[in-house]
């Protein structure tokens, strides 16, 4: 581990990226293929395996949809990401931010990835989302409420909206750094003022399609429950991953040779300090909307929490608890944990786990008959192909890109950043 | 800087305090303050206007034990907030809220979460002003006047004369090897007062003295008594938007605020057609017997017991003879207009049927009003039950009695 002060102290622009490899090149092109190639088999499996389930694709579409959303929790988190270090105008961000930008870039794949779950609905064949059923919906009195929104055709439609506004607005991005790479220095510092400008409303725009799409994905698989807290309940998790994840690859890419004297043990305290606050505003976020239904005790909306609560679900709930929040916020609670590589690297993969926990916890119990959990080798295969796809999207687009903004005008005092 | 008001306290010229070095930016004072520590000053301390990051690893600076303190604070205020919610409302007074149980952790988390995060923020606080000696109301530096830009653009660095390694000249030299723009000797302050203002004293105990009119307020009410009302602050639940039963409502024709049962429609539960569950009746006459809804079994009894309990000995006492608190009390009044409850075990309500008994509990008897509104039906046949059994008990004999519990009776 790096000591305090690194090399950098003055700020002096000079050494900008001095001497650090900020490409991937061959390592992206290894990754790429190898993750490429688990990813395919890893999804064969599942298929094979959900074949033999012989339940039209229920149990296949369960297990991917929470491998999805969880991967989806990572792609959409370094968006927001990327969206906030913009707004705030941050400095000690930028030796990262272009990493962040190419995880957020990799949208047009997890519109892709969706597909298996999403397809079948936008066609109208109810394999999990039972309001795909338009003759179900007939039968009860607060489903028809709900069939001006919940019908396939608008669903298409919202579903080309959410990653048709995130590919834009992620590509915006990138381009914009791109391009800034080559501009004269007056140029750079007016791009950083155009970033700043779209991000603003962007931010808006995100808010609104990542609350919706949670909406849509995963809570509408019980098409009578509603929660109006769902989608920044999500959205905690998106922080939580992408805060993670940049941390774990920037470790990796370190482990490679890559931005290593650029990116500092003080950039890393900045991201376990995230990894922490989000911790508590999931666990923040998570208990005001049991709360709330607890209190209120309406039976349409505790039976969700009543399901959650039964049998070996009950004890995946206390897991939840403990897992995703007490025990994690003891653990990072200590500046040295934030500041020690392989203690950071341990929580940021405790909290990957416990987010895809937690997805299976909103996902899988409308499974038929799933009144225990029903962990199986599907959801595991599943979980890696999704991911080591995901992997292959963005080593695909990172390895011909350079790693870090070199020309941004706030680069110096990113490299000399300090953290106390 | 209000200190042309007196002459100095001590008399006699002021020592010497310490060294003031002045410089112009941060990195000349990063680089002073670790040729200062190399030196083996420890007497010492930089001044700035902002934070400087990378101060603390030049000064040698240990990390601060205040995060230990907001800790030990925020477990504090955690395990009092629990506390205080057992206490309050499970223990000590045990009322039931929405129908919650009396501790009920989920309600209690927002003020466990609360009480956390204030104890950790007011021991922050507090803890980082001790830490630092604040508030410390003068200081020798006070008096020079170049130190004032400490607080708009200018950086310094001060030896205390009182270290061990301070030596006139030669910490002079060294303060002049590392490039500071000027230097000079800061002088003891001899111009403030040492007494703190009277004004400031006063002001205290006053402040000191109101903070206590609450508390004394709280205490007289706990231990006077009154018979004035309480004093109602929130008015809120005096007038509600709602119209009460039997009211009068222009809104509808026939002005009243009760809506009668539509025509050919039954509500939710009251489609109740079987009479002997519902009313005791078989027939035109009372039922001799129970309704087949009605199980015998212990956990039935129990009910019975329990249902009892409640709403029956406040009258008719705990085994049914008529003499509960309240007869006792009526008694003792002699007011002369009490109709004493009935005592249960007597000879013709052993022989009544228990379709009369149930219809006694439903609509009430003479003083006694219809207790349907409040007992469930089938824990009024409970209530039945266990007075059945009340009744055997008082002409009971010793062979009703289990052979293996007569023991226990000598």
């Amino acid at each position: 581990m790096a000591t305090k002060g690194s090399k950098v102290s003055t700020g002096s622009g000079d050494g900008v990226a001095g001497g650090d490899n900020i490409r991937l090149a061959e390592v992206g092109q290894a990754l790429f293929i190898k993750a490429a190639g688990v990813g395919v088999v890893a999804l064969g499996i599942s298929a094979f395996l959900g074949m033999n389930e012989n339940d039209g694709w229920n149990r296949f579409s369960h297990s991917y949809l929470v491998a999805f959303v969880w991967v989806m929790t990572i792609g959409a988190g370094a968006l927001w990401w990327v969206t906030i270090q913009n707004i705030v105008n941050s400095h000690w961000s930028t030796v990262i931010r272009r990493v962040a930008e190419l995880i957020a870039s990799n949208a047009p794949v997890l519109a892709l990835l969706s597909l298996p779950v999403v397809l079948p609905l936008i066609m109208g064949k109810p394999v999990m989302y039972l309001w795909a059923d338009a003759a179900l919906m007939h039968e009860s009195h607060e489903l028809t409420n709900k069939i001006g929104y919940l019908n396939p055709t608008f669903f298409a439609i919202r579903f080309v909206v959410y990653f048709g506004f995130w590919t834009l607005l992620s590509r915006f991005f990138l381009k914009r750094s791109l391009g800034q790479d080559k501009e004269t220095a007056v140029a750079a510092a007016k791009t950083v003022v155009t970033m700043r400008r779209l991000a603003g409303p962007a931010m808006i725009g995100f808010a609104l399609t990542i609350t919706f799409c949670a909406i849509d994905l995963i809570m509408s698989l019980d098409p009578k429950w509603f929660s109006t807290m769902f989608g920044v309940y999500y959205f905690a998790s998106c922080v939580l991953a992408v805060n993670s994840s940049l941390a774990l690859t920037l470790m990796w890419l370190q482990g490679k040779g890559r931005l290593t004297s650029s990116v500092t043990v003080h950039h890393f305290h900045d991201l376990g300090k995230m990894v922490f606050a989000f911790t508590v505003f999931w666990a923040y976020v998570g208990f005001s909307q049991f709360m709330l239904l607890w209190y209120a005790n309406i039976p349409e909306e505790t039976l969700w929490f009543k399901i959650r609560f039964a049998n070996s679900w009950g004890s995946l709930s206390w897991f939840l608890l403990f897992g995703h929040f007490v025990i994690p916020f003891f653990g990072l609670l200590s500046r040295w944990v934030k500041r020690n590589r392989k203690a950071l690297a341990f929580w940021c993969i405790w909290q990957l786990v416990m987010i895809y926990v937690d997805m299976y916890w909103l996902v899988m119990p409308t499974l038929p008959n799933a009144t225990e959990v029903p962990f199986a080798l599907i959801d595991l295969t599943c979980w890696i192909g999704v991911l080591a796809l995901f992997i292959a999207g963005v080593a695909y687009r990172a390895k011909s890109l350079d790693l870090l903004a070199k020309n941004d005008p706030r680069l110096p005092k990113s490299l000399a950043f300090e953290n106390i | 800087m209000s200190d042309v008001k007196k002459p100095s306290v001590k008399p006699g010229p002021a020592p010497v305090h310490g060294l003031l070095a002045e410089y112009d930016t941060p990195p000349q004072l990063l680089h002073a303050a670790k040729k200062i520590r190399a030196a083996g000053f420890t007497k010492w301390d930089t001044y700035s206007p902002f934070a400087v990051h990378g101060i603390d690893d030049a000064m040698g600076i240990k990390m601060t034990i205040l995060p230990w303190f907001t800790l030990c604070a925020g477990l504090i205020g955690l395990a009092t907030a629990i506390t205080l919610q057992w206490w309050t409302n499970a223990h000590d007074y045990k009322w039931i809220v929405s129908g919650k149980p009396f501790w009920s952790i989920p309600a209690n988390v927002p003020i466990m979460f609360e009480l956390t995060v204030l104890l950790s923020a007011i021991t922050t606080l507090v803890g980082m002003l001790m830490l630092n000696n604040l508030p410390h109301p003068s200081h020798p530096l006070d008096q020079v006047r170049r130190f004032a830009r400490v607080t708009d653009d200018k950086f310094f660095l001060m030896i205390e004369a009182s270290d061990p390694k301070f030596d006139d000249v030669e910490t002079r030299e060294l303060l002049e090897s590392t490039h500071a723009v000027a230097i000079e000797a800061v002088l003891e302050d001899r111009v403030t007062e040492e007494k703190m203002p009277t004004g400031l004293v006063y002001g205290l105990i006053i402040v000191a003295v109101a903070s206590v009119v609450p508390f004394a307020l709280a205490a007289k009410a706990r231990y006077t008594k009154s018979s004035s009302p309480r004093i109602h602050l929130i008015q809120d639940m005096d007038s509600q938007p709602k119209y009460k039963a039997q009211r009068e409502n222009s809104f509808f024709a026939d002005n009243r605020a009760t809506r009668p049962e539509i025509d050919g429609t039954v509500a939710v539960g009251d489609a109740r057609d079987d009479d002997k569950f519902y009313k005791g009746k078989e027939g035109d006459g009372w039922t001799r017997t129970f309704p087949s809804q009605i199980v015998f079994n212990e956990a039935t009894m129990d009910r019975g017991r329990q249902r009892f309990g409640i709403y029956c000995t406040p009258c008719h006492g705990q085994i049914g003879l008529g003499d509960g608190m309240v007869a006792q009390r009526a008694d003792s009044l002699a007011q002369g207009t009490w109709v004493p409850p009935t005592n249960m075990t007597q000879e013709n309500l052993r022989q009544m049927p228990v379709g009369e008994l149930f219809n006694s509990i439903s609509h009430g008897v003479r003083n006694m009003p219809g207790y349907a509104a409040q007992i469930k039906t089938e824990d009024r046949w409970a209530i039945i039950m266990y007075v059945r059994a009340l009744q055997r008990s008082r002409s009971g004999s010793v062979n009703d009695v289990p052979p293996d519990a007569r023991a226990s009776l000598k």
